[in-house]
């Protein structure tokens, strides 16, 4: 053998003994002898184009992964479908493809969770809430929640302050042996008008360049069918004003400079134009509400191993998004209503580790923000807001303890063109983790986690005419995570089987709320929240012969959020609305050299719409099943790809939010060329 | 005819005609296709809800029984959700006529709140823009609609039988004074030229309509945003919702006078019953956290033309001092006072009931969200 190839080779091990592309992705270092012997006889000629897969069984906060492979064999929809798969993640999805999708985890509000793509933060300082909902998962190498403090260290200081964060990654362009580009064209094709081609092309430019370019057009019709029940009357319904027409476009470079450093340029551009349907309005089925999005920004990432002991990152980033909201009706002047915001934002960070021992590492990150809004609501007073993050985190690693600490100051200053300006925010917000492993041979972790955070005002909560309010301090948030992981081969054809258990607890106080008062709901910090819960993920993979691979994977929530803000209240201590006593996933996938078949099941329990958990506001809960049957075809000079998606096999109506009706059954073909 | 045979004649038709009237099998109200029995005297209180919820609802409260109450009366004997956003309910010759804004449509239902009949608005686009309030007058239901326009709708039918466009946008409270329908011109959206932004852009108008010609007599200047319209004993009274203002604005118009205008204070919500117009004037202070709201409740009498200052409440529980009040409505009969509070769309509103003089009778959960109006029949 060739002894410059073993590092690849034992590269190559690792990634066979993970479930390719698993979101469950633990890895077994003392697997039997025999399963490794086996992988060992089949990886000559593999290329491992897979990113690996963050280990969540020895992180020591929660940190659950999704890759872009399996979200494609288990038939996912969408960046909504993907992430209420994981454990904790609550989904706000209003319906269709255009609908709104928000994420809060762990039930403290879409606002505190954070969402990074590609590794530089995604904001919203005007509605604080991100729409996952526009980012494609064609593109998607992997998802992952991580809930408290993740475990890389070398990251941007705005995600070090959220309580939770969604990291998208997306493909790096790589290469068949012998091949300087590479493309692939994908068309999907569904229910309702569905239809999305997608262009994707990759190119190598000397030893040091790779660029990607990719383009994606979807649109929609979104006419889906309903049930509307009624009280005895049950109708057949259709979703109207719901079409969509979108484009997404990304342009990556990737630099490889002479002293290994790496360089990555990224420019994005979404537009859309979709119709809102609203909420389904009984005996009136006017609609005519229009949203336009325009989003776009470029980003340039920057990241130096100056040796073993230090590294730096750094990442600038321009972000504009615009978007006019359009209603009709006699009720507005002229007939027609029209809302225009325009936000921008300039992103700096730069975040330097330093490890002076074997066992203790230090990172410090700094970002500088300026966000801007112009908007044509009234009395928008033209808000510029500028925030320093500054994250230092120290941690310790040693025998079996690893420790991680750190310290996050947030200092936030605006300036308005009129009127009063609001307080300067100066907070500091610890976290901590901690995570043993008793035994050394055996994959057995205890874990636990404490991390303080809050969400400043957004800039609506701040100036919406007549709603805002100037004097509004941020909403707190404090996290306590105590968890038990757990991962062994149980049998020799088995590669994994891992277990996670958290139990958590938070509080959110100062809760920013629309407060009723004389002449209209007016912003406030009122309101407590107490949130207790279970988070039980189960993972895992076994290989049987003639090629043939199962894989497991189940998530479960538990969790009681209920209201604690005034004692006299109908609804105090009341489960919050859209919140589930009881949630949770199943998906499996069986490999076959013929096809591949993914199945899932997304369950939800009943829920409240509004605040009092009385029989009026209860929504039912509900089961949604979907079948994937995949194959991928090789040809002498491309490959094909093809997939059929079944969702929601049951036809099963539900809704994720009151009167925002989720479609029935549909279906979705997908073939992808790649040469 | 002998003069006694007369008499007797007289007493034994006149026994007959009672005997007849109070029979047992003469039902009170028509209650037809009713799923429950319901005493003589019924309130009902028209629960708004929250919008794009539609939970509207419509309560069922029997004021001379105990926790006699059936919180959705409406869905009870229809067997259907009233709809998005209550927005009005009236009694007129027997039935009960409720406007409904979100799912723009106004019905008709008997004494017993089961639906004879509807008229549903989203098709027309005249009336598109939603429909609020709502008076009667021969035989007619006058509703006034978002877009400018109000409705001129037969009681029995519900067929609009004519439209009349005011030249006014948001058209809120309507009130009718011999034969003159007041209808309160709100606001109207639209984008400012001269700053680019879009504003609310309040009307100081209150349309006058000739109801015999069904067409605009006269428009009135009074305080900005006008709302809501009561009259009684030949009065009108206006709230203006003018946030400019310290609290909103009450004003009088006297159809006697001309249709003069005059300002009496400040109120944010009232009723009419017995000569008296019965104000509360709810005001937020912002300066404390979490903003703290003071109701001050007072009177008019409307004979005598005087404010009266003091609370016509005695002995209100504490915390209707600083509820947020919805509602007031007055029970013509008996001149109880009901009040509604609102917990918007956190919970359930409640109703404060009181005695004609003031003293309090019970609290009660209202059923649903946003107690908006209340109708009684005895």
């Amino acid at each position: 053998m060739n002894y410059r190839r073993i590092p690849l080779l034992t590269c190559l091990l690792f990634m066979l003994a993970l479930p390719a592309g698993s979101r469950a992705a633990t890895p077994t270092p003392d697997a039997e002898p025999d399963s490794m012997s086996r992988s060992m006889e089949r990886i000559d000629q593999v290329t491992v184009t897979a990113r690996r897969t963050p280990n969540r069984v020895t992180s020591g906060v929660a940190v659950q992964t999704i890759s872009g492979e399996t979200l494609s064999k288990l038939g996912v929809q969408n960046m909504a479908d993907a992430v209420r798969r994981f454990a904790g993640a609550n989904v706000k999805d209003y319906g269709g493809v255009g609908g709104l999708k928000t994420v809060s985890v762990r039930n403290m509000g879409a606002s505190h969770t954070g969402v990074s793509y590609d590794g530089a933060p995604v904001s919203n300082c005007q509605g604080g809430q991100i729409d996952i909902g526009r980012f494609s998962l064609d593109n998607v190498s992997m998802l992952s929640l991580a809930i408290g403090q993740d475990e890389n260290l070398l990251q941007p200081a705005k995600l070090y302050a959220s309580a939770a964060v969604l990291n998208i990654m997306t493909n790096t362009p790589h290469f068949r042996d012998g091949h300087n580009s590479a493309f692939r064209f994908q068309v999907k094709g569904g229910s309702f008008g569905y239809v999305s081609p997608t262009l994707r092309w990759w190119q190598r430019i000397g030893d040091n360049v790779r660029t990607s370019l990719d383009g994606t057009f979807l649109r929609a019709d979104g006419n889906y069918p309903f049930t509307l029940v009624n009280g005895k009357y049950v109708t057949k319904e259709r979703r109207n004003n719901s079409a969509i027409d979108s484009w997404h476009g990304e342009a990556n470079l990737y630099y490889t400079l002479p002293d290994r450093s790496e360089l990555q340029l990224k420019g994005y551009y979404f537009y859309s134009k979709r119709g809102l349907p609203g909420s389904v309005t009984l005996y009136n089925p006017v609609s005519t509400e229009t949203l336009w999005d325009k989003n776009g920004f470029v980003q340039l990432k920057y990241k130096k191993s100056f040796s073993p002991r230090w590294e730096l990152q750094a990442i600038g980033k321009y972000n504009y998004s615009w978007n006019k909201d359009q209603e009709l009706g006699p009720e507005f002047a002229g007939g027609i209503y029209r809302d225009y915001h325009t936000q921008q934002e300039y992103y700096l960070s730069a975040t330097g580790l330093y490890r002076p021992s074997s066992y203790l590492t230090f990172a410090l990150a700094q970002d500088g923000v300026i966000n801007t809004l112009n908007s044509t609501i009234y009395e928008c007073p033209y808000p510029r807001r500028y925030t320093s993050l500054t994250a230092f985190t120290a941690r310790w690693q040693k025998g079996v303890v690893r420790a991680t600490g750190s310290l996050v100051n947030t200092y936030i200053t605006e300036r308005v063109k009129f009127g009063d300006r609001p307080k300067d925010v100066s907070r500091l917000s610890p976290s901590l983790s901690v995570n043993v492993q008793p035994w050394s041979r055996e994959m057995l972790f205890i874990r636990a986690m404490y991390k303080n955070t809050f969400r400043t005002p957004t800039f609506n909560d701040l100036y919406y005419d007549r709603l805002g309010s100037r004097v509004l301090r941020p909403e707190k948030a404090n996290e306590y995570d105590l968890g038990v992981t757990w991962s062994k081969a149980l049998f020799p054809w088995m590669d994994y089987f891992s277990v996670t258990v958290d139990g958590y607890y938070n509080t959110v106080t100062d809760k920013l709320v629309a407060f009723p008062t004389t002449y209209a709901w007016k912003m406030a910090n009122y309101g407590k929240v107490r949130i207790t819960g279970l988070d039980v993920t189960l993972a895992t993979s076994v290989s049987f012969p003639h090629d043939i691979n199962l894989t497991l994977s189940a998530a479960y929530t538990l969790q009681r959020a209920i209201d604690v803000t005034d004692p006299t209240s109908k609804s105090y201590k009341h489960q919050l609305p859209y919140t589930p006593r009881h949630s949770g996933n199943v998906g499996a996938t069986v490999e076959t050299p013929w096809v591949t078949v993914g199945y899932s099941i997304v369950g939800v329990g009943e829920r409240y719409c509004l605040s009092q958990n009385i029989p009026v506001n209860r929504i039912d809960g509900y089961a949604e099943h979907t079948l994937t049957l995949s194959r991928e075809l090789s040809f002498r000079n491309f490959g094909l790809t093809l997939r059929g998606e079944l969702i929601n096999i049951t036809d099963k109506h539900y809704e994720v939010i009151k009167y925002y009706p989720m479609p029935g059954r549909s279906w979705r073909l997908t073939a992808a060329v790649s040469f | 005819m002998k003069f006694n045979k007369f008499i007797g004649f007289l007493c034994v038709a006149a026994f007959g005609v009672a005997a007849v009237s109070c029979s047992d099998d003469d039902p009170k109200w028509n209650d037809e296709g009713s799923k429950v029995d319901l005493p003589d005297s019924r309130v009902y209180i028209l629960n708004e809800g929250t919008m794009a919820q539609n939970n509207a609802g419509i309560e069922f409260y029997n004021p001379s029984g105990v926790n006699d109450i059936i919180s959705d009366i409406f869905y009870r004997q229809n067997s259907m959700s009233l709809g998005d956003v209550g927005q009005s309910m009236i009694e007129y010759n027997g039935y009960i006529y409720v406007s409904v804004y979100g799912s723009n449509y106004l019905s008709k239902l008997n004494s017993a709140c089961v639906e004879e009949v509807r008229a549903l608005f989203s098709d027309d686009a005249d009336l598109r823009g939603g429909i609020r309030y709502i008076d009667a007058e021969d035989g007619y239901i006058y509703a006034s609609f978002y877009g400018g326009v109000v409705a001129k709708i037969d009681a029995r039918t519900l067929e609009v039988k004519a439209k009349l466009n005011t030249g006014g946008s948001n058209l809120e409270g309507v009130a009718i004074e011999g034969d003159n329908l007041y209808v309160a011109n709100s606001y109207t959206k639209a984008l400012d030229p001269e700053t680019g932004k879009n504003k609310y852009i309040y009307h100081t108008d209150v349309f006058v309509i000739d109801l015999k010609s069904f067409s605009l007599k006269e428009t009135l200047v009074v305080a900005q945003n006008p709302n809501q319209l009561v009259e009684e004993d030949g009065k009108v009274f206006l709230i203006s919702w003018n946030y400019s203002a310290e609290s909103y604005e009450l004003q009088l118009i006297n159809p006697a006078a001309n249709n003069a205008v005059t300002k009496l204070g400040y109120a944010t919500n009232m009723a009419v019953g017995d000569d008296i117009l019965y104000i509360v004037d709810s005001r937020t202070d912002y300066s404390v956290r979490p903003y703290v709201t003071t109701n001050t409740f007072s009177s008019y009498d409307i004979r005598r033309g005087q404010m009266i200052s003091i609370s016509f409440l005695k002995d209100a529980p504490a915390e209707l001092s600083t509820a947020s009040v919805y509602m007031m409505a007055v029970d013509d009969k008996t001149g109880e006072i009901y009040i509604g509070t609102t917990n918007y769309s956190a919970s359930n509103g409640d109703i404060y009931r009181f005695k004609r003089d003031g003293s309090f009778v019970e609290k009660f959960d209202c059923g649903g969200q946003n107690p908006k109006a209340a109708v009684f029949l005895h």
